[in-house]
């Protein structure tokens, strides 16, 4: 607790500038990665973040130490050459792109650990750092690192910014943006330094290997909120930062831990709830929106069966015979029961069910559905009469107020459905 | 530079790994995985830290089983997110591996004082540690080095899969529909090869480490791809590609005093450039381009 | 128009399909005559993939049936051979055009037996039939599109079935090989096979086929070609979607799940 009021009050100089740091980074890596993620080029960012490598190396050889300046360079220009590469390749073989990326990616790797492995045997010890840029420690950021990265991620939001409806029509539709004039290839060219630089501002505090998170994953969640793109990345940016000052603070009271792991923890966590809370496409919320819509389907059946026994000139049912008609239902029709007569559209007297003048114009309106759906069928589809009361009894549930007067008038207001029952009627109601 | 016996053994145990890798990397490509390959090498490493835990070892049966289940799970989450989520493939990939290789990370971290296994062996294995790794039975005979004995299970059990299944896989990769039009299973067919890919990513995970496996998987099938127009035929030199790799890689990362799981990489990716510059105009669209250029010149 | 028959090879009982929560076929109920050359038209977007998807059990119905022989897909499997598009694989794949044509021998094979000579003989019989005999050893990616399909065709030759599903097979090919094709078919046909044929072309369909099916998302029509092939039955299947159909399949889209599967 000491050590959550010490971080979150921001009295150290230290933890203000590494919170700075790690929400620009944030913020502009959610940013990118909301275009990219919307591009379907995710796993391209995942290559990049991976072929930054050697370039750090390289930077660390001509350098000597952690100057990083050197290191952004070095890392942006091996960043830069992999996605040239990726789209080289792709465009002059046959090679599928999936394939391409997943080669390049782990080439790049390998050249960068060659050259890791050379520089530790060399036993620099200024070169002690080198591992953070692997897994990440938002911890060693000092100021000079936080002006540099500060400035790029920066850079990042604000060209975003500048170039967002651009960006926008080319993510959406990449032809259309041709068609109305825009310079899609220096667009693309423009947009792909940004990944590049994005994945570059990460590399310290998240590290190589899993800097293809803060790409990839604060869109996808956002995505199951929204559809609106300024609200994407706003959610996106949120998440991401959410997800990036609860990691500084883990690995800042618990100073072995690298940084990278837990900002993606925390990151997969909102996303996976989101797969699963999501009020708009959640898995939990389709399942209710199925359950409810399976209890809609018990109720109107429940209702058909009662106006069926009026038809048949009876005053209502038996509860008891309302039960046995569904087996295996036996909770879920007593409880139905109880809700429909909760709503007035049942009375339930001495066991014996009958349906209200609100029950029973509901009752006929999904007869009505049902019978005009058949009709329907038969007229316009083709279909034998016999053969129309399956699907009948799924549409019943479905056909919306609108399509029942539009099914109403293609059929010319019909009395009889194919069976010659009659389609009944509220006589209020034309 | 000398070929002694450590470097025999070596260079033998990444030889085995690389084609054990490559047969199935080959079907992996052709199946547009590769990057599910990707995944399922990043997300096995919670597996290995949690079977090493249990098992206290880095060998033996709870390895291969813990840490090959959860490359399933991960294939299985991989294909639960597109399918059921609906959420777009490359990023249900990128998802499920980046989370499942942070939590692996720190795992390791946490647990740094109770298993011998650090960041750098994730990162690039210990090949050149094989040969000293022996495997002595209880009764104190030295059998040899145990890395190399996992390599030969998993080459035998590797070739033994594909030239069982080789008719299977041909046409579940080749036209899946088709396959399950004949009642092929195709999906039994997949999660067979995604078993046989975990396992494989496990078990040479200590020589390779876990990112490195990629390389060996993907870029032999690739650049012997550009070279064949036979399935088995892309086998073989995927094949020999591995051991050339596993040579080269030996005696480059000997003459830099580098990672030998690195220096295979990058071998492996001189070769594949190579290929890729030599075979640039074989599609025909680039053909057909290539020859209207010519002619608009003429 | 829609004729239903005794003995049919096969039967389509009220099949109605979505994929994801977009309906593409309608309550489709229909049966087929044994021997007889079927073509399936309608517009793009129709269902006519969709239907012998359905029917290879390649995608899953939200209801109906549908019987081949009398018999469930899985007793039938071996008489029964399908022809997917030709864009659906990739011909990058590296196999020659003989490879391709054994992968009809396999299901006869059954697990881990390998294909010898006998199959090889049969495919290459196969491959003679399709006039590909000379192009056997070539890379399947150096073929030109009217070779991929016919190379598709020996394929399902060699499956030595009954009763063919074919989805387009005349898409990018040129017309004498699509003449040359059709006369193939009708040797089969002859032979008391079945071909049923996904088309697009109604010109020609009035005089290849014996027997057509007009989709449009619902089954417009179903019957010998001369009593099916009229101006008021070609306006309907080609004549735009039946509005309420189109409306109600939005309604099912926006629900967040598809009420139609149970």
């Amino acid at each position: 607790m000491e050590d959550f009021l010490y971080f979150f009050s921001f009295q150290d100089p230290n933890v203000l500038m590494v919170v700075i740091g790690i929400s620009l980074l944030s913020i502009s890596a959610a940013m990118v990665g909301t275009f990219t993620f919307l591009d379907k080029k995710a796993l391209v960012g995942d290559a990049i973040s991976h072929a930054v490598l050697p370039g750090v190396c390289l930077a660390f050889m001509f350098s000597g130490n952690k100057n990083p300046y050197w290191i952004v360079s070095g890392a942006f220009f091996t960043g830069a050459l992999s996605t040239y590469v990726i789209s080289w390749v792709a465009r002059y073989t046959k090679l599928k792109e999936d394939t391409v990326i997943a080669s390049v990616l782990s080439i790049f790797f390998g050249v960068g650990i060659v050259l890791m492995t050379q520089l530790q045997q060399t036993g620099n010890a200024s070169l002690s750092g080198l591992d953070h840029f692997i897994f990440g420690n938002a911890i060693s950021i000092v100021r000079e690192d936080l002006w540099v990265y500060g400035a790029l991620a920066t850079c990042i939001i604000v060209v975003l910014l500048v170039f967002y409806k651009e960006f926008k029509v080319m993510v959406f539709n990449r032809s259309f943006a041709e068609s109305i004039g825009l310079p899609v290839k220096r667009l693309d060219f423009v947009f792909n330094s940004l990944m590049v630089l994005a994945v570059v501002t990460g590399i310290q505090a998240i590290g190589v290997v899993l800097m293809a998170a803060l790409l990839i994953t604060p869109a996808a969640a956002a995505k199951f909120w929204t559809d609106r793109l300024s609200r994407l990345l706003f959610l996106a940016v949120l998440f991401s930062l959410i997800s990036g000052i609860s990691g500084a603070y883990i690995s800042f009271s618990l100073p072995h831990m690298p940084t990278g792991p837990w900002v993606v923890v925390v990151l997969s966590i909102i996303a996976f709830l989101s797969f699963f809370f999501s009020t708009k496409k959640g898995i939990l919320t389709r399942w209710v929106s199925r359950r409810k819509y399976q209890s809609k389907i018990h109720r109107d059946h429940i209702l058909k069966a009662l106006y069926q026994a009026e038809e048949h000139d009876k005053k209502g049912l038996p509860q008891k015979d309302i039960v046995d008609n569904f087996p295996g239902k036996v909770v879920k029709t007593h409880r139905t029961l109880r809700q429909l007569k909760k709503k007035g559209y049942i009375t339930n007297d001495r066991e014996l069910v009958a349906l209200t003048s609100t029950g029973n114009s509901e009752a006929k309106r999904i007869v009505r559905l049902h019978r005009l759906w058949e009709l329907y069928m038969t007229e316009y589809m083709n279909i034998a009469p016999d053969h129309v009361h399956e699907s009948a009894e799924k549409f019943e549930h479905i056909i919306t107020p609108e399509l029942e007067r539009q099914l109403d008038k293609s059929l010319n207001f019909p009395k009889e459905d194919p069976h010659q029952s009659i389609i009944p009627r509220d006589q209020n109601k034309p | 530079m000398s070929f002694d016996q450590n470097a025999f053994i070596i260079i033998l145990t990444g030889s085995m790994i690389a084609i054990s890798c490559g047969l199935l990397g080959a079907f992996l490509m052709l199946r547009k995985m590769a990057m599910t390959g990707d995944a399922i090498s990043h997300a096995v490493l919670p597996g290995i830290v949690i079977a090493f835990l249990i098992s206290g070892s880095r060998h033996g049966l709870t390895m291969v089983i813990g840490a090959g289940l959860v490359g399933l799970i991960a294939t299985a989450c991989i294909e639960y997110l597109t399918q059921k989520v609906k959420l777009q493939s490359d990023a249900s990939i990128g998802i499920t591996f980046t989370s499942l290789f942070a939590i692996g990370i720190i795992l390791i971290t946490f647990l740094a004082n109770q298993i011998d296994l650090d960041q750098d062996c994730v990162l690039y294995g210990e090949i050149a540690y094989v040969p000293i790794d022996l495997w002595i039975t209880k009764a104190g005979t030295i059998m040899g080095p145990r890395t190399t004995y996992l390599a030969v299970i998993n080459l035998v059990l590797a070739i033994a899969f594909v030239s069982l299944f080789y008719k299977e896989l041909k046409l579940s990769t080749f036209d899946p529909e088709f396959a399950a039009t004949i009642g092929l299973s195709t999906a039994g067919v997949n999660y067979g090869l995604m078993g046989m890919v975990s396992y494989t990513t496990v078990s040479s995970f200590e020589a390779v480490g876990a990112i490195l496996v990629v390389a060996l998987l993907v870029v032999p099938p690739a650049t012997a791809f550009l070279w064949t127009k036979n399935l088995k035929k892309l086998l073989t030199v995927t094949a020999i590609l591995g051991v050339l790799i596993s040579f080269l890689g030996y005696y480059l990362a000997y003459l830099l005093n580098s990672s030998i799981a690195g220096a295979m990489a990058s071998v492996a990716g001189v070769f594949f450039f190579v290929s890729v510059t030599l075979n640039r105009h074989q599609i025909p669209r680039i053909k057909s381009k290539m020859r209207r250029l010519r002619e608009e010149m003429a | 128009m829609i004729q239903h028959i005794e003995n049919p090879v096969v039967e389509v009982h009220d099949l109605m399909v979505s994929y994801g929560q977009n309906p593409v076929l309608w309550n489709v109920d229909l049966s087929l005559p044994a021997g007889s050359l079927v073509g399936i038209l309608g517009p793009n977007g129709a269902g006519k993939s969709t239907l012998i998807k359905a029917i290879m059990g390649l995608v899953e119905a939200n209801s109906g049936y549908s019987k081949l022989f009398d018999q469930e897909l899985n007793q039938v499997r071996n008489k029964v051979s399908y022809v997917p598009q030709r864009e659906s694989v990739d011909w990058d794949f590296p196999a020659s055009a003989l490879d391709i044509v054994m992968m009809g021998t396999y299901h006869h094979l059954g697990l881990l037996k390998r294909p010898g000579k006998k199959e090889k003989e049969l495919a290459m019989d196969c491959l003679d039939k399709v006039n590909m005999k000379n192009f056997a050893g070539r890379q399947i990616s150096e073929l030109s599109g009217g070779q991929q399909q016919r190379v598709f065709i020996a394929r399902a030759l060699a499956q030595q079935a009954e009763l063919y599903f074919m989805d387009e097979p005349f898409a990018g090919v040129d017309m004498s090989t699509e003449k040359a094709l059709i006369e193939l078919f009708r040797e089969m046909t002859a032979e008391g096979k079945t071909v049923i044929v996904v088309h697009h072309d109604i010109y020609s369909a009035g005089k290849y086929f014996d027997w057509l099916i007009m989709l449009n998302m619902h089954l417009v029509a179903s019957g010998p070609t001369a009593e099916v092939l009229t101006e008021e039955l070609l306006t309907k299947t080609y004549g735009g979607k039946l509005s309420t159909l189109a409306d109600l399949g939005e309604i099912i889209k926006k629900s967040g799940f598809n009420p139609l599967k149970d």
